[in-house]
């Protein structure tokens, strides 16, 4: 299984508006540079708009490449025609071929590249299991369930034997508890192929549990590429940091304020006050205005002679297995959440304290993270 | 660069046909007003050259009830249209909200009226329409030419009304207004693109009908397509007047044509409704 | 201010079964949420007491007085629908206006203006007045809808699903205000979700449906500790609960269990064993979730169950870890910087402290241990 490596990729439309002064659309890709190794499956993660489906298409040779170069273990693809660079995609919606059924979807596109039947009959036999519709090969597609057309689709996209796997979006149009199957059938599936695989999606959950590293994207842009646990525990940017993890990471704007030898960062109007860890000393100042980032799970509820700040509770909420506390900031909330078995009212009174090895400190211009001196 | 060079050309190139393409629909049109200003005389011995005169005009506006046709073609015309959109505005929401046996054969069934070939239906018209009375009055014209103009009316009112969520119409009832109060605040607004495109579309095909009034109608009503033919003389055809005829009649329908472009815009329910 | 009795409702459609003799009372001021899976009935519910369908027999009462045929107009309801239906052609603020311009709940133009700025204010789209629903985001278009739903004084608020088209960052913020404003809503309210935390966070009681009958009503607790049966366990709760067979072995008074074909008997809670000792099943399965699990490298003591990794997920603050014992899929919850190969060996083994005892034949719920203490709703 091949590497897989893009270099400066940048994208461009056409702005096909018909007025006279044309202005050139953003990049829809700009410098993109990513190299997923061999057999490693890779996320691409981003908000619609972000780019992500473009560099699947240029990948897969549906878009041109604006600028930059693309290679497929050191053959540089980008002017061969999408059926001369192996890879195999299956699309978000599909596209299942209706009049036909289940085994000749499969073998569509082997048969239009002239293999011969026997070896069609053996890769479909091989693959039909895999993707369990091994009992569905005569069945059409018209009375298929949105996960066993999913099934389907990616086995025809696997059947081809390519180097480089395209998934897009494939859990977005099925429900809940067909997910978490498909999610699980999927990680399963690559273990048994060990095809490199890229798979693109808007839903940051299924890049974290699917992927080996993790490509998120903005307008274009990569922000950060990293295996789910880096990007988890040490977002590159504020846009990261409040795009991984559900329920999202609490994102304030705060002072530091310096009192005695000790600084603290101050919000909620002077009422919160959490002291600054000592790592980040060196970097900040006295009146400085930051962005400070704190996981909900890692905001806990101090002891009674605690030295947290003393806040009033504004939302409690009790989900089964945790518990959430919601605390007034302005217009935002500040979230705590806890598996102690506990129940509070709104109006209550608690230790707030936070983490500090999981504080996290963004520019506030920039929403860059500011990094400690040792890092 | 070649790419480049050959995309160039080839817009030049579809430019080029479409203007030759142009030139040759619009050239029946350009003709024929042209024609209004020549002379009889001079009709069939020039072209584009010549001495032009209002005479035609004088003779075919002035000296003939011209008027009269036309009158009688507005309340024709604007009486059909009236009538389709007073029956067929509700018939197309009953199409789009109820559910009843044969509902979409019912909804083919007047569509088809508008495929069937007047020529086809008009002898037995004209015998029944003797018969009941009506012939060569306004109202029977009204109601033949429903079949040019309801179902074309409820065919696109119907789409609007799919269009429209029902539940719009349940917040409304919560909201606490009445049946007609629903209609008329909250459906019409939103239907308005479609009745108002589609009924100028069903007046100018009533305002151009000839098979129909030609024969149902003589002496009572007489509409403007029917009137051209008066210019058919026994001895020649003054072109020049039946040109002129034809560019008065023709005038309406041109405004309304360019008055629809400006009421296509559907943009108004998208959004309101999630999905 | 109401209170709202449903009885015996029935309604069918075509040939589905959408209600199926549903008897249900909401108090005065409560906040009821109707939960379950898609299609399961909910939304008809709502739409019977607005007055938008009409059921095919049964009663629908608010404040004791019967109200099948009245008009929907005249049964002072507001409603929030799941695709928001705001009137396309009128701007945020006439949307919001809407209901007390009406001949029925007409007020002045002065009341209005307050009104509007009051609920508009709170769900933060008091700058919006003048925009049109197709030049809002999907966000802004919700709180316009459940402006135009809060902004009256009705007898009952009915909202459906208002959170559902909203992405997973806004309906966790949303929920939380949505809370918020809570205490302030003094009126009767029924909200229908098909997600479970929306529920639990949301609910003063909670009426379980499904394909057209209400299954379990209770407070949140109640469900979540003490569900009737296994439908309900795992509406709730992420990861899904697992279930697990076994069997009760008796030997004279010492009651133990087999769970799914291990060698190994375990030890019951002393409350559970008791129950069983006084009922004679057999066959049970039990309901564990995520958490009650423990799992080793190597088997540290022998009920310690041997199984094979399937497959590991992380997620962000934690990972699954689905391992394959004898054929299951258990599902339990590891730190989130846990690695472990895929088919490698790993042991697992149930905390029955939690753990829901359900019968293995009707699926409905035996016992678990410290019922008594859980079922009054404490914790």
């Amino acid at each position: 299984m091949p590497e897989l490596i893009l270099k400066n990729v940048f994208k461009r439309y056409d702005n096909k508006n018909k007025k006279k002064n044309k202005e050139m659309l953003p990049f829809a890709v700009n410098d993109l540079s990513l190299r997923c190794r061999e057999g490693e499956f890779v996320g691409i993660l981003g908000p619609s708009g972000c780019g992500k489906t473009t560099t699947l298409r240029m990948v897969a040779g549906l878009e041109d490449i604006t600028a930059g170069e693309i290679f497929i273990d050191d053959v540089k693809i980008n002017d061969l025609e999408p059926s001369e660079r192996e890879i195999g995609l299956a699309f978000e919606d599909y596209a299942l071929y209706p009049p036909l059924n289940v085994h000749d979807n499969i073998a569509f596109n082997l048969r239009a590249k002239g293999i011969s039947e026997e070896e069609i009959m053996r890769r479909v036999n091989t693959i039909a299991p895999l993707l369990k519709v091994d009992s569905l090969l005569k069945a059409k597609p018209v009375g298929l369930s949105g996960g066993q057309k999913q099934r389907v689709n990616i086995a025809r996209a696997i059947v081809r034997e390519p180097k480089i796997l395209l998934l897009d979006e494939p859990l977005s149009h099925l429900d809940g508890k067909m997910r978490q199957v498909m999610r699980e059938e999927i990680k399963r599936l690559h273990k048994d192929i060990k095809a490199t695989t890229i798979i693109v999606t808007h839903d940051q959950l299924e890049a974290m549990s699917l992927a080996d590293r993790i490509a998120i994207m903005k307008d274009g842009v990569l922000q950060q590429f990293g295996t789910p646990l880096e990007i988890y525990d040490d977002p590159a940017n504020e846009f990261v940091a409040g795009f991984i993890g559900e329920p999202p990471m609490n994102l304030l704007t705060v002072d530091i304020r310096k009192k005695g030898s000790e600084f603290f960062f101050i919000f909620a109007g002077e009422s919160i006050s959490i002291p600054v860890p000592k790592r980040y000393y060196d970097v900040i100042a006295d009146g400085m205005k930051v962005r400070l980032g704190v996981r909900p799970n890692d905001v806990f509820i101090g002891s009674e002679d605690s030295k947290g700040s003393d806040v009033e509770i504004s939302v409690f909420e009790g989900l089964g297995e945790e518990r959430r506390l919601h605390f007034r900031v302005g217009e935002e909330f500040l979230t705590l959440i806890t598996t102690e078995k506990i129940m509070y009212k709104p109006g209550d009174r608690i230790k707030l304290e936070v983490l500090s090895e999981k504080t996290h400190l963004f520019d506030i211009n920039t929403g860059d993270k500011i990094q400690t001196e040792k890092q | 660069m070649n790419a480049h060079r050959l995309h160039v050309a080839g817009k030049v190139g579809r430019n080029l046909l479409l203007v030759l393409w142009t030139l040759f629909a619009l050239f029946p049109i350009f003709w024929m007003v042209l024609i209004t200003f020549k002379s009889d005389s001079q009709m069939f011995n020039t072209t584009f050259w010549f001495n032009p005169t209002f005479e035609n005009y004088e003779a075919v506006l002035f000296k003939t009830d011209y008027f009269k046709a036309f009158l009688d073609n507005i309340i024709v015309s604007a009486g059909a249209v009236l009538v389709s959109v007073v029956v067929g505005v509700p018939a197309a929401y009953a199409l789009a909200r109820f559910d009843f046996k044969k509902k979409e054969d019912l909804a083919f069934t007047i569509l088809s009226f508008k495929f069937a070939p007047e020529i086809l239906v008009i002898l037995p018209l004209f015998m029944i329409y003797q018969k009941i009375g009506v012939y060569d009055s306004y109202f029977g014209l009204i109601w033949v030419y429903q079949l040019i103009t309801m179902p074309l009316l409820i065919w696109v009112v119907r789409g609007y009304f799919e269009d429209v969520s029902v539940e719009i119409e349940q917040a409304a009832k919560l909201d606490g207004y009445r049946w007609w109060e629903i209609f008329l605040k909250i459906l019409l607004p939103l239907i308005k693109p479609g009745l108002v495109s589609s009924a100028l579309l069903a007046f100018i095909f009533a305002w151009n009908s000839f098979t129909f009034p030609l024969l149902l109608t003589s002496f009572n009503v007489e509409t403007v397509t029917v009137a051209s033919l008066k210019y058919i003389a026994s001895d020649t055809v003054h072109y020049g007047q039946m040109a002129v005829a034809a560019t008065v009649a023709a005038l309406p329908e041109v405004i309304l044509a360019l008055i629809i472009q400006k009421h296509l815009v559907r943009g108004l329910s998208f959004g309101a409704v999630k999905g | 201010m109401a209170d709202i009795q449903l009885e015996n409702l029935t309604k069918t459609y075509k040939d589905v079964t959408a209600l199926n003799n549903v008897t249900l009372s909401v108090h005065d001021k409560e906040f009821l949420v109707l939960f379950g899976p898609a299609g399961a009935g909910k939304t008809t519910m709502l739409k019977m007491i607005a007055g938008l369908e009409i059921p095919d027999d049964g009663l629908i009462k608010i404040n004791d007085e019967i109200v099948n045929i009245v008009n929907p107009a005249n049964r002072n309801v507001s409603m929030v629908f799941e695709n928001y239906a705001l009137y396309p052609h009128l701007s945020v603020y006439d949307n919001i206006a809407s209901p007390m311009r009406s001949k029925l709940y007409k007020e002045s133009e002065e009341y209005i203006e307050r009104a509007i700025k009051d609920v508009t204010t709170k769900m933060k789209i008091d700058t919006l007045y003048e925009r049109l629903p197709s030049q809002l985001s999907n966000g802004q278009r919700q709180r316009v809808a459940l402006g135009r739903c809060l902004v009256r004084k009705p007898n009952v608020f009915l909202m459906d699903e208002p959170l559902a088209h909203l992405d997973a960052k806004l309906r966790h913020f949303m929920r939380a205000e949505l809370k918020e404003m809570q205490s302030s809503f003094n009126t009767t309210t029924i909200y229908v979700t098909h997600d479970y935390m929306e529920a639990l966070s949301l609910g003063d009681r909670i009426a379980i449906i499904n394909e057209g009958q209400i299954v379990q009503l209770g407070t949140g607790s109640e469900l979540f500790y003490t569900p009737c049966n296994e439908f309900v366990a795992k509406l709730m709760g992420e990861p899904e609960i697992n279930i697990i067979p076994a069997q009760i072995i008796r030997d004279k008074d010492v009651v133990k269990m087999r769970i799914m074909k291990q060698e190994t008997l375990v030890e019951l809670p002393e409350d559970v064993a008791e129950f069983f000792r006084h009922n004679k099943i057999d066959t049970v399965d039990l309901g564990v979730r995520g958490n009650d699990l423990s799992y080793s490298e190597t088997q540290t003591d022998p009920e310690f169950m041997e199984g094979k990794v399937f497959v590991l997920e992380p997620i962000g603050n934690r990972s699954i870890l689905t391992v394959d014992i004898e054929e299951h899929h258990i599902r339990l919850i590891v730190p989130n910087d846990f690695q472990k190969e895929m088919d490698s060996t790993m042991y697992v083994k149930v905390d029955l402290t939690d753990t829901i005892f359900f019968d293995g034949e009707t699926t409905e719920f035996l016992v678990r241990h410290n019922q008594t203490n859980l079922v009054k709703g404490g914790k």
